[in-house]
């Protein structure tokens, strides 16, 4: 994709982000503010995992920590000291930072497993003491604060925090981007890649990684800071391993060979957690299923495979693809239909209201309703339905899957017969 | 090629006649209906938001609360709602974590919510009470008022007061109070106790609980553990700790796992010693512990045994079991808010919360074991509290066994009750 | 001297569990380099699928078929998840087998409900092995305890006295070499992962019917599981019993321990300088047993990550 083009869709994005929220409701505004500190953490912490290749699994620790220095500031500022509640995040930042340069001094001393271990041991002992810490972290109940007013802006409504949400998550972003163009970020993806080669050209390594997780725990440190400023309250579930492993989620969802990968993930699940989570009492599972899927078919993620199709834009035969794609995509959307359907009807069927109505009914299997119709367990229609969306739409998906891998193989031939008569790459 | 076309835009020109004319009919008939109708205007119904642990972890006791609290309103829908409509409910699920209610707390206040009411978790209960509160300062005249009905930490009527927040359950030195005053008067608590807690907000409580109710039942506490939550998987050394202590009765808050663990490894250990609990009710805790739970105590809000059939019956027709655990507080907690609404009249215009909250302090339930009313200090509700122990054969059978609870006692709510909090101060409106 | 005895049996009992399970996942890593993060899963699977299984075909029944479909499913795993994303490195592996774990958690929620299940012990186990100082000490304890030392035996006799065993002791130190020898290395890889799954599910099925069988009991034992297998050594079977029973032992003696660091301050004349301080200087280590063995993890990677037994790579 030239510069021109992803520029324009930057500023389109840009563009959107800024004038659309005053005319969504609060709770979508909320969503979105959420979307935005999520899509912050997670490239935090891509570029410990992706561009350093350091897997942590245990980035709540400085997610946590920036919350709750923010929060510390907030009730300082409460007290009346005399800085601006929008510098807030700045806290989040030095507290991430020193607690990266402290932690990521000690685990950047392994690799591999090693590290990832270390790091979620640190995170669980943050999660075992906080609650015992009450000064620090207030205990079970943790710590709340009230955002004071700074030069005419009460920061009373979601709308405010918002701005002020996404101007820090610009800000940081721009930081992060900027990060990759610098000689050091050239040198963090060469640690990824061949650490010993950059002890050879004469680095010292373990600093280097220590400086990398140090800066990675800084911009989460700022994450937490904004949740903290947009919650007015943390306490120490935040240091749960569920919180660390949501980033590992959103990243890898999204792709992390890409910068912005982690933001596609971070997006797509905070979104369908706010879509589904109040209609399905079972979305966790969806979301593990969803998970699993994308590491097992689309190991780089959406982004991932978004880049793969832009960057081959002109090679691939659009035409040709078009067909299986559109095949695929109706494929898909019957095996969800037919999951959803069987792990609703499951959810349903040993589900403690089913139970009472079987009860009543005297050991019988009545009728449930589910999707606005009313099936009977016992009727092989109940059964069949689910079991044909997903049979059929397997059957799409792989037709789809030959056509798409026919349509390569042709197209390489091409390429090797042209290469043939011209002797060069065509 | 033409001709198509030509055909195409006579088929469009038609469709869009037709459509026109059809638009004109309906805006006709809309405008009609609207003269006839003007008088009947559309009124205000009171929104009511459930966030509530409905997956995750405490998925269990969210569903309860939940369920309770559809049944009380459901029985004031049936008699006409309020202010001209039934009150709505709507469910959001913090999926057991604070954010996540945080976040849906900011929901409900978009969807306009007037009441939000929860009860698993007093961490999340801290929550929603400073952000009710916080609200509420920012939005004076759309204010939002919290029932808590389960949440049981001292600080939500203590330091964390505020007059939108009404506690429709018991507290810890309630529970301990009732528990040590009616095993003490059916002989069953001895004078040696022993206190083993969670080591956070709760399990603190009741330590000090515990420890303040000594003096006045005649005992002494001859040891005191507070452990992990939650996290303990063995709980045989603290079984040996309680067998050096050589206590007559051991009080515990422990939920869960920490109390089936606690009352299994002391089963098998063939210990010799009272449990004085406040959560065995829990759904699956005696199909679980088994025969070991005989003979054991629980201090609650409610309990079958020690209510009428009647409430019972009609719980069962309604929701398909007879009321267990946290469904009878919450259904009350409903039920007095209907005592609450019946004297307002809003004429069916906008719902001015301040009004409820007012009419709530002075509202008094009568639930089948008592009268319960609001202590307006701190928005505590005055309640009796039942003391029940566990038999073979039981009236209300649990979790598929054939053990259940039989009330021993019902703590009258003057005697239950505990006093107000220094911590507390609350700004009340206007 | 009661205390010291009793505790020192429910260690050693608590620690041959945690060797039970902890026994697959560091044989697995140890030859595969991958760190299961559903091997608790699989422990849950066990317990769920003995619960289910007790009622049609009785509790000895439940505990021998269970962690063979516990084993069956591992294998499963291996062949058909593992395996396909094992091109991609070991951090996808890592997230797979984490996603997987997710997965197999609702499951079990939407199968069998949120909360406990009642999976018992049958009454005719329910009696005193023997009695210590007046307290019964339960029976079906002791056989934990024998299931667990039984497993560890037949493990180590298979993998050193076996043909199967050297053949799997290949695999693990060179694959490739093995597999030029003529062996069916990424058989003998699915066979040992759900080896390790069963063994999982055994411990499960057997321990779930005396600790509570819940959703959350994977969470609650796989980071313990964790502590013990690097403590004991990624890869090394004695290390994990080593290992598991130094962990059991801390947390059954810790629970009786009222001291903290104040205690300790207060021996150079520092406890009320501690005591008013407050925080972590007076928090006592019954209180946060639960939490020193995560501190035993951190020191044992940072110090010697080889951990007590393994090797050092």
């Amino acid at each position: 994709m030239s510069v021109k083009a992803k520029l324009i869709l930057g500023t389109a994005v840009l563009l959107g982000l800024i004038i659309m929220p005053p005319f969504l409701d609060a709770g979508w505004q909320n969503a979105l503010n959420t979307m935005l500190i999520a899509s912050l953490f997670a490239l935090s912490f891509n570029l410990l995992a992706g561009q350093a290749g350091l897997l942590s699994f245990g980035h709540a620790a400085y997610f946590g920590i920036g919350a709750f220095a923010a929060l510390h500031l907030m009730q300082a500022i409460e007290d009346g000291l005399p800085i601006a509640t929008p510098l807030l995040p700045l806290a989040g930042a030095l507290a991430g930072l020193i607690a990266g340069v402290c932690a990521g001094w000690f685990a950047t001393m392994r690799s591999g497993v090693y590290f990832a271990l270390v790091t979620l041991a640190i995170a669980e002992l943050f999660h075992s003491f906080a609650p015992h810490l009450k000064n620090l972290f207030g205990g079970e109940s943790g710590i709340s604060g009230m955002r004071m007013p700074w030069a005419g802006f009460n920061f009373g409504t979601v709308l405010e925090v918002y701005y002020l949400t996404l101007a820090w998550v610009i800000v940081c972003t721009a930081l992060l981007w900027a990060y990759t163009r610098t000689p050091f970020g050239r040198l963090t993806l060469a640690l990824r890649d061949n650490e010993q080669r950059v002890l050879f050209m004469g680095y010292d390594a373990h600093i280097a990684k220590t400086v990398i997780f140090a800066v990675s725990a800084m911009f989460s440190g700022v994450a937490g800071a904004l949740q903290a400023m947009s919650n007015e309250t943390a306490n120490y579930a935040l240091f749960a391993s569920h919180v660390s492993a949501q980033v590992v989620l959103y990243t890898y969802v999204g792709g992390a060979t890409l910068f912005f990968g982690p933001v596609f993930g971070a997006v797509a699940f905070t979104l369908f957690a706010f879509l589904v989570s109040d209609l399905t009492r079972s979305w966790l599972f969806y979301q593990g299923l969803i998970f699993v899927l994308v590491m097992l078919y689309a190991p780089n993620g959406i982004g991932g495979a978004i880049a793969y199709h832009v960057r081959h834009w002109r090679e691939l035969n659009w035409s040709r693809l078009a067909q299986p794609y559109g095949i695929a995509l109706i494929g898909g959307m019957l095996v969800t239909a037919g999951v959803v359907f069987v792990t609703e009807t499951v959810s349903i069927l040993f589900g403690l209201e089913y139970e009472n109505l079987r009860g009543n009914a005297e050991g019988g299997f009545p009728e449930f309703a589910l999707l606005g119709g009313t099936w009977s367990p016992t009727s092989p229609i109940t059964w069949a339905l689910p079991a044909s969306l997903l049979i059929g739409g397997i059957w799409l998906i792989r037709k789809a899957i030959k056509q798409i891998n026919d349509t390569q193989d042709d197209n390489r031939e091409l390429d090797d017969s042209v290469t043939d008569k011209e002797g060069v790459q065509a | 090629m033409r001709g198509r076309n030509k055909d195409r835009e006579r088929r469009d020109i038609r469709k869009t006649r037709r459509k026109s004319l059809k638009h004109i009919l309906k805006t006709t008939a809309a405008a009609a209906a609207l003269v006839v109708a003007a008088p009947a205007v559309h009124a205000e119904p009171l929104k009511i938001g459930i966030i509530e642990s409905l997956s995750g972890a405490q998925t269990s006791t969210g569903r309860l609360f939940a369920a309770g609290v559809k049944f009380g309103i459901d029985q004031i829908n049936a008699e006409g709602g309020f202010n001209g409509e039934p009150i709505e409910v709507v469910e959001y699920d913090n999926a057991g974590g604070a954010t996540e209610a945080a976040d849906k707390f900011r929901q409900a206040a978009a969807d306009g919510v007037n009441i939000v009411i929860q009860g698993a978790s007093s961490a999340i209960a801290g929550q929603i009470t400073e952000d009710v509160r916080k609200h509420n300062i920012r939005n004076p005249g759309n204010e939002i008022l919290f029932m808590n009905i389960g949440a049981e930490a001292m600080e939500l009527t203590g330091e964390k007061c505020h007059f939108y927040h009404f506690r429709f359950t018991t507290t810890a030195p309630m529970r301990v109070n009732a528990l040590t005053n009616a095993m003490g008067q059916a002989g069953e608590l001895g004078t040696k106790v022993m206190s083993m807690n969670q080591n956070y907000s709760w399990g603190q409580d009741m330590q000090a609980a515990i420890a303040a109710a000594a003096e006045n039942n005649n005992y002494q506490v001859v040891d005191e553990v507070l452990h992990d939550v939650n996290k303990i998987q063995d709980f045989a050394p603290f079984v040996a700790r309680i067998k050096s202590a050589e206590p007559d009765t051991v009080i515990t808050g422990n939920w869960s796992n920490d109390l089936l663990l606690l009352m299994k490894a002391s089963g098998d250990a063939g210990l010799d010693v009272r449990f004085g609990t406040a959560f065995l009710d829990q759904p699956g805790n005696l199909a679980n512990a088994g025969a070991t739970a005989l003979g054991h105590y629980i201090a609650n809000n409610y309990d079958n045994s020690a209510g009428s059939e009647e409430f019972a019956e009609e719980y069962k027709s309604a929701i398909g079991h007879y009321p267990r655990f946290v469904e009878p507080q919450a259904a009350f907690a409903a039920g007095m808010l209907g005592e609450a609404l019946a004297g307002l009249d809003f004429g069916g215009g906008e719902v001015n919360v301040t009004d409820i909250a007012l009419a709530l302090e002075n509202a008094a339930y009568e639930s089948p074991i008592g009268t319960i009313s609001v202590r307006a200090e701190d928005h505590q509700t005055i309640r009796p509290v039942v003391v029940s122990k566990v038999v073979e054969n039981a009236t209300y059978p649990a979790d598929d066994t054939e053990m259940g609870f039989q009330s021993v006692a019902v703590v009258p709510a003057e005697q239950a009750i505990y006093p107000v909090q220094e911590s507390c101060s609350m700004e009340r409106p206007g | 001297m009661e205390f010291l005895i009793i505790s020192t049996l429910n260690g050693v009992i608590y620690g041959l569990l945690l060797f039970m399970v902890s026994a697959g996942l560091t044989l697995i890593f140890g030859m595969m380099g991958i760190l299961n993060f559903a091997h608790a899963s699989f422990y849950m699977l066990g317990a769920y699928l003995a619960y289910a299984l007790s009622p049609i075909i009785g509790f000895w029944g439940g505990i021998l078929v269970a962690p063979l479909l516990v084993g069956l499913f591992g294998m499963l795993t291996e062949r058909y998840l593992l395996r396909r994303v094992h091109a991609h490195g070991h951090a996808h592996e890592l997230l797979l087998t984490f996603g997987l774990a997710l997965i197999i958690a609702e499951v079990v929620k939407l199968f069998f409900g949120d909360f406990p299940v009642a999976y018992q012990i049958p009454d005719d186990l329910r009696f005193a092995a023997f009695s210590v100082f007046g307290t019964d000490y339960p029976f079906y304890r002791v056989f934990i305890g024998t299931v667990a030392v039984a497993m560890f035996v037949v493990l180590w006799l298979l993998l050193s006295r076996t043909r199967v065993g050297i053949v799997v002791r290949a695999a693990e130190r060179l694959p490739e070499i093995a597999e030029a020898l003529g062996h069916n290395i990424p058989v003998v890889f699915m066979c040992v992962f759900g080896a390790g799954a069963a063994l999982a599910g055994l411990a499960g099925a057997v321990a779930g019917a005396f600790y509570p069988t819940n959703p959350n009991m994977a969470a609650e034992l796989g980071v313990i599981v964790f502590v013990v297998v690097v403590v004991g050594g990624l890869g090394s079977l004695k290390g994990s019993l080593l290992a598991s029973l130094l962990i059991g032992l801390f947390s059954s003696f810790a629970v009786g321990i009222d001291l903290s660091l104040a205690n300790l301050l207060g021996l150079i004349g520092l406890g009320d300088w501690a005591r008013s301080v407050g925080g972590l200087l007076t928090t006592e280590v019954s209180s946060i047993s639960g939490t020193i063995p995560f501190a035993l993890m951190l020191l044992v990677l940072l110090v010697r990550p080889a951990g007590l037994m393994g090797e050092r790579n």
